[in-house]
């Protein structure tokens, strides 16, 4: 083989080892590594993860979705900004604004109980969405996985608990002086 | 102007230059989509038979589960298993689908038995003569016998061809003597009741000279059927392709929807699936409770058993046309029990002769058994369809695409139900309308 047909091979494979490593697939499961949502599954595992998931581009001050709606899927940020909001007839509160490894509608995934909050895009916002019946079905095609990401939620609602207990806690002397 | 006012009306004339493009685009693509439809109507039937066949079968091939397997192959193993049991039901069907021979056959020997029942009842024994019922019986069904006689009588063709194959025809064996008798017999069976001259009677039709019958030609049919088998062809295609999916068609709809109904889409779809699938897969295991009810039935009257197993898989598999599929299946199995011959019923204490009345009490037990049992267990009241919308349907169905229409019929306005009801309800619940 000379060498130069030796170089051009090389460089071929280069260039494709290289696009393999940054295909959106591998980006995507890169970006999931970094979501504590998902930070107990493996490469394999968030790749499964990954290929349920739908990913959805929000212009900005376009709504994610609205309070009082059946909430169908969780949705972590890939990139842009989310405020989470709530209407009132004559005042809006906005309860947080959310950046890139986000995520957000979380609850939607153990029943369709209403949106308790609105979620709207500040600016052009990347967001996968996780469908709660497709996790379920997750349950019966690889129950370890789903097993995790149910640890994780429960985890992350107990400490959310936590937190409005003590919430509670500190302001209930407060109200009673 | 500003830079933000600028922004704006950019932003609105990309906002109008947007819908434009998409109505122009829906208007292109229903049209070439109706411009396909109407061109390639001939492979729609096909299309929707391998698609449905891959939806109600989903269930089977998700758990069917090798973790060491790569999903195609686990797709493959379950569809070759379906194929296999498909096969087999449908082989053993066609086994007894009665070719050219066996049909003039069939109707030589139902000519001849209806003819002998008929003669039995109302044989003119001496002491039968004062009563009152036998002239009662010849006055009303020996016209209805005529016009049976009519309509199984053999044309001149069919009469020679019969002949042909009694002698040995085509590299076929010479028929059964036996029934060249009840030909010869048939042929002498006059009319029971002979019509009155009336003045008025109308003249006899007379052919118009000069025009001849002008059958299709035969190469013309063979290519349609040629045309037809490749059609077919793209059911088990259509079945297995869709079987590889692994949820991307879906997918690639939902990435079409606005991100204002993405959720909704998402439910909507999702309890489609589940309400038609339910409903399709019911109705799929009720045809088979019948079908298998009605092959025992009929094994227990002592019908050999590939008989007994094709006219349960016809039968079970019309159940699916309400009404009429209980009508088919009595005409079928009643018309094979008038005529079997040589049959030993397995319960002890049936007399043979009368296996055309077990059979008709086992289609009703089996259509009973089907109202009580069956459907109320399997479907429950997922077809809750009123009975009235049932006979439009069937009948609009059979208009339109005949004995097809009819099976299909109910399942669409059973799809179409749920589809409209459940989009309306998640609008609603979406507070979008």
């Amino acid at each position: 083989m000379s060498t130069r047909k030796f170089a051009a091979d090389k460089l071929l494979w280069e260039t494709l080892g290289r696009w393999k490593r940054s295909s959106p697939e591998l980006d995507r499961i890169q970006f999931l590594k970094t979501v504590p949502f998902f930070d107990r599954l493996s490469n394999r595992q968030l790749k499964r993860v990954s290929d349920i998931m739908f990913e959805r581009t929000y212009e900005a001050d376009e709504t994610i979705f609205e309070e009082g709606q059946p909430g169908a899927a969780l949705f972590l940020i890939l990139d842009g900004k989310v405020a989470i909001e709530i209407y009132r007839e004559t005042s809006t509160t906005r309860l947080a604004v959310l950046e890139t490894g986000a995520f957000f509608g979380e609850m939607a995934l153990l029943d369709d109980t209403a949106r308790s909050a609105n979620a709207r895009a500040l600016e052009r916002t990347r967001a996968l969405a996780l469908y709660r019946n497709d996790l379920n079905e997750f349950v019966h095609r690889h129950p370890k996985t789903a097993c995790q990401i149910y640890h994780s939620l429960a985890g992350m609602i107990g400490d959310r608990l936590r937190l409005t207990n003590e919430l509670v806690q500190m302001k209930t002397p407060a109200d009673m002086a | 102007m500003s830079n933000g006012q600028d922004f704006e009306e950019k932003e609105r004339e990309r906002k109008v230059r947007r819908t434009v493009f998409y109505r122009i685009f829906a208007g292109l693509v229903l049209m070439v989509g109706g411009f396909l439809i109407w061109k390639l109507s001939g492979l729609i039937l096909p299309i929707i038979v391998g698609a449905l066949l891959a939806f109600v079968f989903r269930p089977v091939k998700d758990r069917f589960r090798i973790r060491w397997l790569p999903h195609e192959l686990q797709v493959l193993c379950s569809f070759a298993a379906i194929g296999l049991a498909l096969f087999f039901a449908f082989n053993t069907l066609r086994k007894h689908i009665p070719d050219e021979e066996q049909k003039l056959e069939f109707k030589v020997r139902l000519q001849y038995k209806l003819n002998e029942r008929y003669r039995q009842l109302v044989a003119k024994l001496p002491e039968r003569k004062s009563n009152a019922v036998t002239p009662l019986i010849e006055k009303e069904v020996g016209p209805l016998m005529d016009r049976v006689n009519q309509a199984l009588a053999l044309d001149p063709k069919e009469r020679d061809l019969f002949l042909k194959y009694a002698a040995g025809y085509n590299g076929k064996p010479p028929g059964q003597s036996k029934f060249v008798d009840y030909f010869w017999a048939n042929q002498r069976t006059g009319k029971y009741v002979i019509p009155e001259k009336t003045p008025m009677s109308p003249a006899p039709a007379v052919a118009p000279v000069g025009v001849a019958p002008t059958p299709a030609p035969p190469a013309s049919e063979g290519a349609s059927l040629e045309n037809k088998l490749s059609a077919w062809m793209l059911a088990p295609l259509i079945f297995i392709f869709l079987g590889f999916d692994n949820g991307q068609i879906r997918r690639f709809f939902i990435s079409l929807v606005p991100n204002r109904y993405f959720e909704l889409s998402l439910t909507v779809l999702d309890e489609l699936d589940d309400a038609i699938g339910r409903y399709l897969r019911g109705t799929l295991l009720e045809c088979f409770l019948v079908g298998l009810a009605l092959t025992l039935g009929l094994i227990l009257l002592g019908i050999p058993l590939g008989i007994a197993v094709a006219i349960g898989v016809v039968s079970g598999l019309l159940n699916a046309i309400p009404f009429l599929g209980t009508v088919i299946a009595l005409v079928i199995g009643v018309g094979y029990a008038l005529i079997a011959e040589n049959v030993t019923p397995l319960i002890p204490g049936l007399n043979p002769n009368d296996l055309a009345l077990y059979v008709l009490i086992l289609v009703v037990i089996v259509h009973v058994l089907d109202d009580v049992v069956f459907q109320p267990f399997v479907l429950g009241s997922a077809a809750n369809v009123h009975p009235l919308v049932v006979v439009i349907a069937i009948i609009s169905g059979s208009l339109i695409m005949g004995l097809w229409g009819m099976l299909f019929a109910i399942p669409t306005v059973v799809v179409v139900k749920t589809a409209v009801a459940t989009f309306f309800k998640e609008l609603k619940d979406y507070r979008i309308i």
